[in-house]
C-alpha cells in the first residue's frame, strides 16, 4: 500500500487457490485494519490497484484452461507435438515426451497455403473450413487458436478463419498468431497462440470477477496488471490477450533492479537475482534497457511449454531456500534440484519435513535467527535443522555439523554464480563491472559471497528486498510494444520505403496507445528498435535505433556500426566487412503513470534498536560471535565491517569478514567486498588472451 | 576441505566453463546443422587426453574421439605454445567424420606446459566432398569421397590465423562464406574455454585442477560400477543388421558381444566379429566404433553417471584394425561414420542388456538418417541464383525406442544426438532455401508395441519452389527395422519416395542422390522405434490415450495390445 507523501507499508495474507479474488480482498481487508480505516474507505480513496497473479501460470500448470482448439495449415498438424527439439540430458530416458499444448484430437487442419513472400500457393477452402468450424462447435470448444504457415507475411487466410469464427461461434474467443505475436518460427508462433486463447475464457472471468468485487467494495479507481514485459495493462486488455499476465510475476524484479541501480549506485548495468522459496531468478539490466526474450519457458525447459512471446528474460534455476541437500551413494554432496518447497518445508519449519535444505543450513550456521524469522511471526527449530543435517550430509561425509552446513551454502553459491555467469556471459558482460541487485528474502545470506566470486560488484540490498517484484510493480509504466516483420531487407541494398513506412505504422501505433490507456500520463515515450543479424544468421540481435525516419546512406552505416559494436560486444566478434540485414523492428510505448518516483518502506511493527550478538558461522573465521545489527538502527552513511549480521523483519543480510556495509540514503544496504579482490580480478583479464 | 564438496563445487565450475563455449558456438553460427539444429559438441580434457566435461554436448561427438584427437595433437605437434589452436577432421587421427571440423586449443602454464585441451566441435554443412553432401555414402574411399582432411593442423599461432589453411578451405568448401562463419564461432567457442580454464587456473592453481580430475574420475568410476552392479553377470551375442546400400549389396551383418562381470565390475563390448571395412563410406572410425558402444552402455543403465573418462574405465571396448566397425585402415571412407552403423551398434548394445536384465537396457531405436534429413543444394532464383548447400533437419523424424520406465522420446533423430539436437522451423527453412515443406506428421500404427512403446514413424514431403534441388540422403532401416525387446515388437521400416508432377510416387532406395525438378518432391516416412516388454502388459490409460490420440487405431488397441476389454473412445477423424 503507497499513500501519498507517505511512504510504502508492506502486507501479506495466504493466497486463496479456490478464489483467488479473495485472497486480493483479504489482504485489502488487512491493510486497511492496519491503517484503522474500512476497506471501503481505503479503496474509495486509491487511484489505482496494480495486480500480479500466478493465476494464469497456474493454470496452465495444473491444466484447468480453457478446451481450446487448434486451426493450422493442412499437413502441419503436429507443430505443438513436435516442437523444436532438444533435452538438457543425454542418457536419461526415463522421462516421457511432453504432451502437445492442445491435444491432437482438438487440432484441425485448415486447407489453405501462403508461401514465404506472401504469396498465396493454395486459396483457403471456404466450404472445407466451414466444416471444421462445424466440428469446433460440435465439440463444444471454449476457445480457437489459430496459427497458419506464413500469416506473418499475408494475414488474409488467418483474418478468413475468424470471419467464419465470428458468424458461426458468436462469443468464442480466439487468437489470431499474425496479430499476438508476429514472429517467424512456427512453434514458438502457434504455442503463443495457444496459450493466449487457451486462457481467455478463465481469465476473462477472473478479471471480470476481481473487477466487479472492487467495485462493489467500494474502489472506483483503475485495476492494472502487471505483465511479462515488465510493464502494466489495465485489466480489460489483459483479458483480451492474457500471455500478458503469463509471466508476470518475475518480470518486475529486473524493473525494481534498474531503479535501484541507479539511484544507490548510479550503474546502469545490474545483475538483478531474487532469491525465494524453491528458486533463484537471474536477470541482467545492461544499459539501462530491461532484458527481453522470446523463449520463456512455462515449467522446465524443452518438457514444458515455450511462451514464445517477448517477455522479461528471467532465468531461473532450482536454488531456493527449499533446496535439499544430499549426499550420493559415492559421496558427493548435491543440493537440489529437488526442494521440500513451503510444504513440509525446511526440517526446521516442524511441518514433518525430515530433508535438509538451505535454510536449515543458515538456521544452524546462526545465519538467521529461528525466534525473528520474519519478523518473529514463524519460530523456527535449530535443533531439527541441525539433526537434519547431521543425518543426511554431516554423517555421510565425515563431517562437523558447521562444516557440513557451510558447504551446502557454498555449493549453493556455486550454483547461483554459473546461474549469473551464464546470463553475463550470453549477454558479453563482465560480471564485476556490473551492480548486484540482492533480491528475495533469503537473498542477503550469501549475496556478499556471490559477489566475492564474480569479481567484486557491488551489492545492494534494497529495503524492501523481500517483495522486490511489487517494488518494481509501483515503478513500473504502462506500456506496449509493437513489431512487424519486414521482408528482409539490409544495409548495403537499403529498402528506405518499406522501412520508412514500417517505422511509420508503429508510430502511430504507439500513438494509439498514448492517447487511450496512456491518457494523462506523467511522461510518455517512444523508443525504436531493428532485429538485426549478419547473412546466414539465424538468431537476430535487438539493435535500439537512434532514429525513427531513415533519410540517407549515413544513418543506414551508423546501423551497421552499431551492429558491428553489438555483435562483438555480445559474442567476441564482429564482421565489419559484411552487410547486416533487418528482419523486423519494433516499437515500444512507455506512460509513466505513478508521479511518485519511488517510497520508503515503513515498518509495520516495531523493530529493536540495540546491536546484539549472537554465535555465528562465517567463510574463512568459522565460529565467531558477531554483532547483529537491526536495519533501522543504521543511520544512512553509517559503515559496519564484517563479521556481522544484519536484520529487519523481513531479510538477513550477512557480511562476511573484511566486508564493508553502508546503509545509502535510501535505505537500501550497500556491500563492498575487501579492497583489493577487484583489482585481482582485473590483473587475471589481463593476463589471458 | 572434503573431497565430496570440493569435487562437487569444481565439477559445477567446469561444467559452467562448457556451456559458455557452447552459448558462443549457437550464437555466432551461420549455418543451419550448426545455429539451429545445434550439431555441435565442446569438452574439456586433462592433460592426460581424459574427457573431463562435456555438458549437454551430443554423445557421438564425445565419448570418444576427443580423448584420440587430443592424444593426436601432443603427437604430431609436440612443440606447444600458447595461442596455437589446431583444425582436426580426420577420422583416422581420432575424429568422428570428416564434415565434423575439430578446433583443438592446447591451454598452457605461465612456463609453456600443456596442463588441458579444450575442444569445440561442429558438423559443417559442407566439408568439400565430391558431391553436395556431409554424408557420401556411396564413396569407395576417401578419394572419392573427396573431402579435405586436416589431420590435427595448425590453423593459429600466436592467436592469429594461418591464411593458408583458410584459403585451401575457402576454395574447396561450398558457400565458402558459410564455412568461414562457422570457423569464426568455432574458433570463438574454443578461445572463451581456454580463457576460463586460464582464470580458474590463476585462481586455484593447476595442481588442484589435477587433484580435481583424479579424484573425479575415481569417483565416477564408483558410480558406474554401482550401476553394473545392479545388472546380473552374463553375456549375449546380438545380431543386427544394416541395409544394402551402394558397395555392400548384401547390407553389413553386425555382431556385437556383450559381457557383463562382477568380479572387477565391468561391461565389455565386443566388436572383433565383424566383416573387414567396406567400399563405401559406412565404415566407422575408432572414435564412433568406441562411443557407440558406450552409447549403448550408458543408455542401458547409466542415466545418472557422469560420463567421463572415470566412469569410462568400467567398460571395455574391443575393436579390431580393418574393421568396418572398429579402426578403419585409411582409404576406406569412412563419411557416414556418426549415424547409420553407429546407431546399429549402440542399439544392439542397449538390446543387449535389456535381453540379459529386466528392468534395464532398451529397445533399438528407429535407423537413420530417412530422407526428411537430406543434404540439399542448389542455386536460389530469389537471390540471383546464389548457390546454397545446407543439411535439412526437419521435425518430423522420430526413432525413439521405449524402455522400462517410459515410451520412446518422439524428437530422437538418432541414438547419437541423444534428442539434444533442434528441429528446423519450417518457415525458416523456406525463407533460406527456395523450398516448399508441404507436410510433416507422425504415422499411426507404426510404433513398435510394447508395454512401452516405440514412437511412430513420422512422414516429410518437400520439394523445390521454381527450380530444380538435388537431394542426398543415405536412409537405413527399409528392410531391418529397429526390434522390440523382451516382447515388444519392432518399430515400422524406412520409406521413401519421389512424387512425381502428375502425383504418382516412386519408391526410392535407401541410399539416393537425385535432381527433382519443380513439382516433384520427395516423400519421408521415418523408422519408428522398437518396443520394450510385451503389448498386452501396456497400462490401459495409455492405451486409452494412444487411440485418443490418434496415435493408434481403435483396431490396433484391441487386435495388439489386446484392449477389447477396454472402454476406448473414438479416434479422431
Amino acid at each position: 500500500v503507497v499513500e501519498e507523501k507517505d511512504g510504502l507499508r508492506v502486507y501479506k495474507s495466504p493466497t486463496t487457490p479456490d478464489d483467488p479474488a479473495a485472497g486480493v480482498l483479504d489482504v485489502l481487508e488487512v491493510a486497511a485494519a492496519d491503517l484503522g480505516r474500512s476497506l471501503g474507505g481505503l479503496l474509495g480513496e486509491a487511484e489505482a490497484l496494480l495486480h500480479a497473479t500466478t493465476y494464469a501460470i497456474n493454470a496452465i500448470v495444473t491444466a484447468r484452461t480453457g478446451r481450446c482448439a487448434f486451426l493450422t495449415t493442412e499437413g502441419h498438424p503436429d507443430i505443438l507435438l513436435f516442437r523444436e527439439g532438444g533435452r538438457d540430458v543425454a542418457f536419461d530416458f526415463s522421462r516421457s515426451y511432453p504432451e502437445p499444448y492442445v491435444p491432437r484430437a482438438l487440432t484441425f487442419e485448415v486447407p489453405e497455403r501462403i508461401g514465404p513472400g506472401g504469396e498465396i500457393v493454395e486459396p483457403l477452402d471456404r466450404t472445407a473450413t466451414e466444416a471444421i468450424v462445424e466440428q469446433l462447435a460440435a465439440a463444444a470448444v471454449e476457445a480457437v487458436s489459430v496459427c497458419l504457415l506464413w500469416s506473418i507475411s499475408n494475414p488474409k487466410h488467418e483474418l478468413e478463419v475468424a470471419r467464419l469464427l465470428d458468424a458461426r461461434l458468436p462469443g468464442v474467443p480466439y487468437t489470431l498468431s499474425h496479430q499476438l505475436n508476429p514472429i517467424i518460427r512456427e512453434y514458438r508462433r502457434a504455442s503463443a497462440t495457444a496459450i493466449d486463447a487457451s486462457l481467455k475464457p478463465i481469465m476473462t472471468r477472473y478479471l471480470a470477477g476481481l473487477a466487479e468485487r472492487l467495485k462493489s467494495a467500494g474502489f472506483a479507481g483503475r485495476l492494472l496488471v502487471v505483465t511479462s514485459a515488465g510493464g502494466v495493462l489495465d485489466a480489460s486488455t489483459v483479458a483480451q490477450a492474457p500471455i500478458h499476465a503469463v509471466r508476470s510475476g518475475p518480470a518486475m524484479a529486473p524493473i525494481a533492479g534498474r531503479h535501484f541501480a541507479r539511484r544507490d549506485a548510479g550503474a546502469e548495468t545490474a545483475i538483478v537475482t531474487d532469491a525465494g522459496g524453491t528458486t533463484f531468478d537471474v536477470s541482467l539490466v545492461r544499459r539501462g534497457e530491461i532484458p527481453f526474450t522470446q523463449e520463456a519457458w512455462i515449467g522446465p525447459r524443452y518438457t514444458g511449454h515455450m511462451t514464445g512471446f517477448p517477455s522479461v528474460d528471467v532465468k531461473s534455476i532450482g536454488a531456493g531456500g527449499g533446496s535439499i541437500a544430499w549426499v550420493d551413494d559415492e559421496g558427493l554432496l548435491h543440493v537440489g534440484p529437488m526442494s521440500a518447497g513451503a510444504v513440509p518445508g525446511p526440517a526446521c519449519y516442524l511441518r514433518g519435513g525430515g530433508d535438509a535444505t538451505l535454510t536449515d543450513a543458515a538456521v544452524a550456521l546462526g545465519l538467521i535467527d529461528p525466534e525473528r524469522f520474519l519478523g518473529g511471526t514463524m519460530r523456527l527449530d535449530r535443533a531439527a535443522a541441525t539433526a537434519a543435517l547431521e543425518r543426511n550430509v554431516g554423517r555421510l561425509l565425515g563431517l562437523e555439523i558447521d562444516t557440513a552446513a557451510a558447504a551446502v551454502m557454498e555449493l549453493t553459491s556455486e550454483q547461483m554464480v554459473k546461474a549469473i555467469l551464464g546470463i553475463t556471459l550470453e549477454q558479453g558482460i563482465d560480471p564485476s563491472d556490473a551492480v548486484l541487485i540482492a533480491g528475495g528474502g533469503a537473498a542477503g545470506l550469501n549475496a556478499a559471497r556471490v559477489a566475492r566470486r564474480l569479481g567484486g560488484p557491488l551489492v545492494v540490498v534494497p529495503e524492501v528486498t523481500a517483495v522486490l517484484s511489487a517494488a518494481g510493480a509501483l515503478l513500473a509504466d504502462l506500456r506496449a510494444a509493437f513489431a512487424i516483420t519486414v521482408r528482409a531487407t539490409d544495409t548495403e541494398r537499403f529498402d528506405f520505403d518499406s522501412i520508412n513506412r514500417a517505422l511509420a505504422t508503429l508510430e502511430n501505433r504507439c500513438a494509439e496507445f498514448i492517447a487511450g490507456p496512456g491518457a494523462g500520463a506523467v511522461s510518455t515515450s517512444v523508443s525504436f528498435s531493428a532485429y538485426c543479424r549478419y547473412p546466414e544468421q539465424v538468431w537476430d540481435l535487438e539493435l535500439p535505433l537512434r532514429v525513427s525516419r531513415f533519410d540517407g546512406d549515413a544513418e543506414v552505416e551508423t546501423l551497421a556500426g552499431d551492429f558491428h559494436r553489438l555483435h562483438a560486444e555480445v559474442f567476441g566478434i564482429s564482421d565489419d566487412a559484411a552487410r547486416v540485414e533487418i528482419m523486423g523492428l519494433r516499437a515500444s510505448a512507455s506512460c509513466q503513470i505513478n508521479r511518485v518516483a519511488e517510497h520508503r518502506l515503513l515498518e509495520t511493527s516495531d523493530s529493536s534498536r540495540e546491536v546484539r550478538t549472537r554465535s555465528a558461522f562465517f567463510p574463512r573465521v568459522g565460529r565467531v560471535e558477531a554483532p547483529v545489527h537491526a536495519l533501522d538502527s543504521l543511520g544512512s552513511g553509517t559503515r559496519i565491517t564484517g563479521p556481522a549480521i544484519v536484520e529487519s523483519p523481513v531479510t538477513t543480510v550477512v557480511i562476511d569478514v573484511e566486508d564493508e556495509a553502508e546503509r545509502s540514503d535510501g535505505g537500501s544496504l550497500l556491500i563492498r567486498g575487501a579492497s583489493g579482490i577487484r583489482d585481482a580480478a582485473r590483473e587475471r583479464k589481463e593476463l589471458a588472451p | 576441505v572434503n573431497s565430496g564438496i570440493r569435487m562437487a563445487l569444481l565439477a559445477n565450475r567446469l561444467e559452467g566453463i562448457v556451456l559458455s563455449m557452447m552459448n558462443t558456438l549457437v550464437r555466432t553460427g551461420r549455418s543451419g546443422v550448426l545455429n539451429t539444429a545445434r550439431d555441435f559438441s565442446c569438452c574439456l580434457l586433462t592433460a592426460d587426453h581424459d574427457l573431463l566435461a562435456m555438458a549437454e554436448s551430443q554423445p557421438i561427438h564425445v565419448l570418444s574421439g576427443p580423448d584420440l584427437m587430443a592424444r593426436s595433437m601432443v603427437e604430431l605437434h609436440p612443440q606447444l605454445r600458447r595461442g596455437d589452436a589446431f583444425l582436426h577432421n580426420c577420422p583416422y587421427h581420432g575424429n568422428s567424420h570428416a564434415a565434423d571440423h575439430s578446433i583443438l586449443v592446447p591451454v598452457m602454464d605461465r612456463e609453456g606446459r600443456h596442463r588441458m585441451t579444450v575442444l569445440a566441435k561442429a558438423h559443417q554443412a559442407d566439408c568439400g566432398n565430391s558431391v553436395p553432401t556431409t554424408f557420401a555414402a556411396a564413396a569407395r574411399d576417401v578419394y572419392e569421397e573427396g573431402a579435405l582432411i586436416f589431420p590435427c593442423v595448425r590453423v593459429q599461432s600466436d592467436y592469429r590465423d594461418n591464411e593458408d589453411v583458410i584459403r585451401m578451405c575457402e576454395l574447396r568448401i561450398r558457400v565458402p562464406e558459410q564455412w568461414r562463419g562457422d570457423y569464426l564461432a568455432l574458433l570463438g567457442a574454443a578461445r572463451i574455454g581456454e580463457r576460463q580454464v586460464m582464470e580458474l587456473a590463476d585462481e586455484l592453481a593447476w595442481a588442484a585442477l589435477e587433484e580435481h580430475a583424479g579424484e573425479w574420475f575415481d569417483y565416477s568410476e564408483r558410480r558406474m560400477a554401482g550401476a553394473i552392479a545392479r545388472l546380473p553377470p552374463g553375456s549375449i551375442v546380438v545380431e543386427t543388421a544394416h541395409d544394402p546400400f551402394p558397395g555392400v549389396p548384401d547390407g553389413i551383418p553386425i555382431r556385437v558381444g556383450i559381457r557383463v562381470s562382477t568380479g572387477p565390475r565391468r561391461i565389455e563390448v565386443d566388436l572383433r566379429d565383424n566383416p573387414d571395412n567396406v567400399p563405401c563410406g559406412l565404415n566407422l572410425s575408432e572414435a564412433t566404433a568406441r562411443t557407440a558402444a558406450m552409447l549403448g552402455a550408458f543408455n542401458a543403465i547409466g542415466a545418472e553417471v557422469p560420463p567421463n573418462a572415470g566412469s569410462f574405465r568400467c567398460l571395455d571396448v574391443l575393436l579390431r584394425e580393418n574393421c568396418v566397425v572398429g579402426v578403419p585402415r585409411h582409404p576406406a571412407s569412412c563419411s557416414v561414420a556418426t549415424t547409420n552403423l553407429a546407431d546399429r551398434v549402440a542399439s544392439a548394445v542397449q538390446r543387449g542388456i535389456a535381453e540379459l536384465c529386466e528392468g534395464a537396457g532398451m529397445a533399438e531405436v528407429g535407423p537413420t538418417q530417412p530422407a526428411a534429413w537430406a543434404v540439399i543444394s542448389g542455386r536460389d532464383p530469389r537471390r540471383n541464383h546464389r548457390p546454397f548447400v545446407n543439411q535439412l533437419i526437419l521435425s518430423a523424424v522420430t526413432g525413439g525406442a521405449g524402455g522400462p520406465q517410459a515410451d520412446g522420446w518422439l524428437s530422437l533423430g538418432g541414438i547419437g544426438d541423444a534428442g539434444m539436437m533442434f528441429r528446423d522451423s519450417v518457415e525458416l527453412d523456406e525463407l533460406r532455401f527456395p523450398i516448399r515443406v508441404a507436410e510433416q506428421r507422425i504415422v499411426p500404427d507404426t510404433e513398435g508395441a510394447g508395454r512401452f512403446r516405440g514412437v511412430p514413424s513420422a512422414l516429410v514431403e518437400y520439394g523445390p519452389v521454381a527450380s530444380q534441388l538435388e537431394v542426398l540422403f543415405a536412409s537405413d532401416g527399409s528392410m531391418n527395422p529397429a526390434r522390440g525387446v523382451r516382447g515388444g515388437h519392432p518399430g515400422f521400416p524406412a520409406r521413401q519416395y519421389r512424387r512425381r508432377a502428375d502425383g504418382s510416387l516412386e519408391e526410392l532406395p535407401p541410399y539416393a542422390h537425385i535432381t527433382l525438378n519443380p513439382g516433384e518432391t520427395i516423400v519421408s516416412v521415418s523408422a519408428a522405434g522398437g518396443g520394450y516388454g510385451p503389448p498386452r502388459e501396456r497400462a490401459a490409460e495409455r492405451v486409452r490415450h494412444d487411440v485418443a490420440e490418434g496415435w493408434i487405431s481403435a483396431a490396433r488397441a484391441r487386435d495388439v495390445y489386446g484392449a477389447n476389454a477396454l472402454k476406448l473412445p473414438l479416434a479422431p477423424g
